[in-house]
């Protein structure tokens, strides 16, 4: 494996983290004997379903994946008593731009997210979960493959984990390339063999999910979190983090910094203490120009914002949003048109053509960009930009993808109008260093 | 020869029990098929949706959904750059113009003259705090430079042929694009995926010809013995014996056979 760049090792504020660095950590022998699967014992014995929804529910975990629903009141969603069978699925299709956390935690411990899955699938009723991982992470496909070998020969994933009469599976599946995936009805269709195409809800996943039934989605780094809490207790995790967003969160920091990496920071942090100090700031005699907060998907927020802090209700504030913890930096050699530019093609590229407005808007913005950036440009270029975002937002589409794009025109228009102007209308860049892409 | 071998369908054939419900065989199935070809040909897709019993317009809509699903031959190397904000903000665009320029192709949909690479721009592969970075032959590749990607191609050579230091100068930018019609299907190199190369043993003389879209489905013949070529995925054979040729394959779950897909 690469070397790892982020958190590791024993700090106060590091729940997931802190045995990350120990030498052969996805081994199950090692994980154990570091604490592993403690608290998949104490909630197989000691502790009745609805009590460790109700510890989720107190530690006030919200789902890391993007939207940051409450997990513990999502899992109580689930009727535990609805006859037939009952999944849970885990999101391990990571394809934020900008974020790798995930594939960090399945990398340097397979055994933490396989733990998570399995208390999960007891406290919702579940006999089986099914891993949606994406195909391009072979690594992380191998050693979650492994991990789930390992607890298998030890019992822990069969008919009678640690003698408990609960029989308990984990299936892999993986994804072919498709950033929609990583939206849960998207990833539940792929998952049954379809064009990944969003349905419309209701019905939720928790009713109708997975074949037809009652489903639990959640996020691999979300699950991964839930042994921490069985063990320290809800009411302890909670202490950490903001009173509404407690705990920590990975995030991925990437672009122009020092030291990229993915950082384990208590939710509250400053986005400073982030940039700045835990990945090293811009390069030498650069300065941050903008950072995407949370994934290429968040509105953007400009170097003055950088005291910002990382819970949700921060950036909600500030019309951003924590997404997926994926922090993208860019310093002030690179032209935020063009930025803008390359994400409207992702979206474009990414768009599952179901919704009008997000099949045909990304596009047309994605070409209306490329005018611009070919010194074609003029007012009504700007006009059509402002036109399209207000037209792919607002939920007028089935999924997040649509708003995704219309955010990223709107928040670099808001933010950097005058460097649209300078490209549009006066055709020109001001800006150091020239990217490749235009 | 576009065909999948029997043993490939007969893996196929196993794959829907192993799922709440068997059309999610479809994506795995797709795997196998273009793990034996390199990419998915209409007739392959076809086939997989006979082992399937599923709709061919259905299958094929499902493998052009996926970007990693391949329509169209590519190198037995591809490369897939990310090119998505984080990388590109640290140069990801260089490393594409270098990877076209070493192996001398302009378009992803070209193979490199030697049929040993090819490329692709792709979004985030989930490696931000390495990049720029890409994905190759099942591998993450971290921090790019010219060098590490002269370095990839050139052990990649040297397990094709006997490596020559003067083995393909690199190819200017201003001359024709490598435009050698693309390798005809048989002469596409097999996809390395673990294991030793495939296609090694000529196919069977008795193997079908590629079946035309349209024309009504029909079972292969049985391969001879000795034209199966070996098993490259652990474990002995599942069967040895080949199947019999006008064996349907028994439907696995009940239900009738289903017919075109059931939604939009």
């Amino acid at each position: 494996m690469a070397e790892i760049r982020g958190s590791f090792g024993d700090q106060p504020h590091h729940i997931l983290t802190a045995d990350f660095g120990t030498p052969d950590l996805h081994k199950l022998s090692v994980y154990e004997s570091r604490g592993g699967y403690t608290a998949l014992r104490k909630a197989l014995l000691d502790m009745a379903p609805t009590d460790i929804t109700n510890e989720v529910k107190t530690s006030g975990l919200r789902g890391r994946g993007g939207a940051g629903f409450a997990t513990g009141t999502k899992w109580s969603f689930i009727n535990r008593d609805a006859p037939g069978p009952k999944y849970v699925v885990v999101n391990a299709d990571e394809s934020e731009p900008g974020t790798a956390k995930d594939r960090y935690i399945l990398e340097n411990c397979p055994h933490l997210v396989v733990e998570g899955i399995l208390i999960a699938a007891y406290a919702v009723g579940a006999n089986q979960a099914w891993v949606y991982i994406r195909g391009e992470y072979d690594e992380p496909h191998r050693m979650l493959t492994e991990a789930i070998a390992e607890a298998r020969a030890k019992g822990y994933i069969g008919p009678k984990p640690f003698g408990k009469d609960y029989p308990l599976d984990i299936r892999l599946y993986r994804g072919h390339g498709a950033y929609i995936c990583g939206e849960e009805t998207a990833l539940l269709e792929s998952l049954e063999g379809k064009r990944a195409q969003p349905r419309s809800r209701p019905p939720f996943p928790a009713v109708k999910g997975a074949w037809g039934r009652p489903t639990l989605l959640n996020n691999v780094e979300t699950l991964a979190t839930v042994p921490a809490i069985i063990n320290m207790g809800g009411a302890e995790y909670a202490k950490l983090g903001t009173p509404k967003n407690p705990g920590t969160r990975l995030l991925t920091v990437s672009g122009n910094v020092r030291k990229p990496g993915v950082y384990e920071v208590e939710i509250g942090k400053t986005f400073r203490h982030v940039i700045m100090e835990l990945a090293g700031g811009p390069p030498e005699g650069r300065k941050v120009k903008v950072f995407w907060p949370g994934g290429s998907s968040a509105p953007v927020l400009p170097e003055s914002m950088l005291d910002m802090t990382t819970d949700a209700e921060a950036l909600a504030a500030a019309k951003s949003m924590g997404g997926s913890g994926g922090v993208i930096v860019m310093d002030d050699s690179h032209c935020i048109v063009k930025a803008a530019h390359r994400l409207l093609q992702f979206y474009a590229h990414e768009s599952c053509g179901k919704c009008t407005p997000c099949r045909i808007g990304q596009d047309w913005a994605a070409r209306t960009y490329e005018r611009i950036l070919a010194n074609e440009g003029s007012q009504v270029e700007l006009d059509i930009l402002q036109r399209v975002s207000d037209g792919l937002q607002n939920g007028r589409c089935l999924c997040g993808l649509g708003d995704s794009g219309g955010w990223v025109i709107d928040s670099t228009l808001r933010h950097f109008r005058e460097e649209y102007e300078d490209h549009a209308l006066r055709h020109t860049c001001n800006v150091g260093k020239v990217v490749v892409n235009a | 020869m576009s065909n999948l071998s029997a043993h490939v369908l007969e893996e196929i054939k196993e794959l829907p029990a192993k799922y709440p419900q068997p059309r999610s065989a479809v994506m795995p199935a797709l795997d196998l098929a273009q793990e034996e070809l390199g990419y998915l040909t209409p007739e392959a897709m076809t086939e997989v949706a006979e082992a399937l019993q599923l709709d061919p317009g259905y299958v094929e809509g499902v493998a052009t959904f996926y970007t990693l699903f391949h329509l169209e031959p590519i190198g037995k190397h591809r490369f897939y750059v990310c090119t998505n904000l984080s990388c590109m903000i640290r140069g990801a665009y260089e490393i594409v113009d270098h990877v076209k320029r070493q192996i001398g192709v302009e378009r992803p949909d070209q193979v490199s003259a030697d049929g040993l690479f090819s490329f692709e721009e792709v979004e985030c592969l989930g490696a931000c705090e390495y990049a720029p970075m890409m994905r190759l032959d099942h591998r993450y590749h971290y921090d790019l430079t010219p060098e590490k990607i002269d370095k990839l191609i050139a052990e990649r050579k040297g397990n094709a042929a006997p490596p020559s230091p003067a083995a393909t100068p690199p190819r200017q930018g201003g001359g024709p694009p490598q435009d050698a019609a693309p390798p005809s299907p048989a002469a596409t190199p097999p996809r390395e995926r673990g294991g030793p190369p495939r296609n090694a043993a000529p196919p069977s003389p008795a193997a079908t010809p590629p079946r035309k879209r349209g024309e009504p489905p029909q079972i292969a013949a049985p391969p001879s013995p000795a034209a199966t070529p070996p098993r490259k995925r652990g474990g002995p054979p599942r069967n040895a014996a080949p199947p019999s040729p006008a064996a349907t394959p028994p439907r696995k779950r009940g239900g009738p056979a289903r017919k075109k897909k059931a939604d939009g």
